[in-house]
């Protein structure tokens, strides 16, 4: 199955708010006790889909996970604020780096509407 | 999905550490306050926080798989310390009983400050991260422009 390219950047962005949203609130949940992490996992399921040739519209959804297994304080929270600053560093530039390619691709509709001038 | 959730989150926490931080002033600000409206010596007040849960019924029409993400911090209870008041020798304090004991308040300044850099320090990271949310906003408004 041929992969709609502009759906998938769309989903992709998508992702990359929510995540900004689940580190927020781990953030903010960074000093309550018994806290457990939220991570949200996407990328993984669209490589699986693309390496399986099946790309349904279930694995292009992003997923929030909570992680109950690690601890970091004796009070039962378990956000590491350094790895949630790095997440989030690393989702803001990708976040960028899909509405530039969305950009991108919106410009090339915009040129062959045109019929090539400009 | 509320466009601007991941800076509500974000403003919860603010608010909740703004909170704290208040609490320790006024626990520094009342070191040896004596006499208080409920009698007695001052006592230590702490915030305590909770996750601020959102009602999911409201986001049953969203695309998004919005469930199971919660949207920030409350300060659930500002709570008063019941240990006992520290006992102090000063008979000429008019507030000293029988045996020139004054009680004052079990305040540890040390503990304090701890408490005002940890707040302090989850404030700046919370405006980090607003900053982020807002430099992504508006990022996606820049879409299909030029």
């Amino acid at each position: 199955m041929r992969v709609n390219v502009t759906e998938l950047l769309f989903r992709a962005m998508d992702a990359a708010a929510l995540r900004q949203r689940v580190v927020a609130n781990n953030v903010a949940n960074a000093n309550t006790p018994g806290f457990k992490r939220s991570f949200v996992s996407f990328e993984e399921h669209v490589r699986d889909a693309i390496t399986r040739g099946n790309v349904t519209p279930a694995s292009l959804q992003p997923k929030v996970h909570t992680d109950r297994i690690t601890a970091m304080r004796d009070d039962g929270n378990n956000v590491n604020i350094d790895h949630e600053m790095v997440v989030m560093a690393a989702n803001a530039i990708q976040f960028q780096a899909l509405s530039q390619q969305l950009s991108d691709r919106f410009s090339l509709y915009r040129y062959v509407i045109n019929e090539g001038r400009r | 999905m509320k466009v601007f959730s991941a800076m509500a989150t974000s403003a919860s926490a603010l608010t909740a550490e703004k909170m704290r931080i208040d609490v320790v002033a006024q626990n520094v600000a009342n070191m040896n306050t004596t006499r208080t409206p409920e009698g007695g010596p001052y006592r230590r007040r702490r915030v305590v926080f909770s996750e601020l849960l959102t009602d999911a019924s409201r986001h049953r029409f969203v695309r998004l798989p919005s469930r199971g993400v919660r949207q920030g911090v409350q300060v659930a209870a500002v709570l008063s310390d019941e240990r006992p008041p520290r006992m102090v020798h000063d008979p000429d304090h008019p507030d000293a009983d029988a045996e020139g004991m004054v009680a004052m308040p079990d305040i540890n300044i040390v503990n304090e400050m701890v408490d005002l850099m940890t707040a302090s320090r989850a404030y700046e990271t919370n405006v980090q991260v607003l900053n982020v949310t807002k430099s992504m906003k508006l990022r996606a408004l820049e879409i299909g422009r030029g």
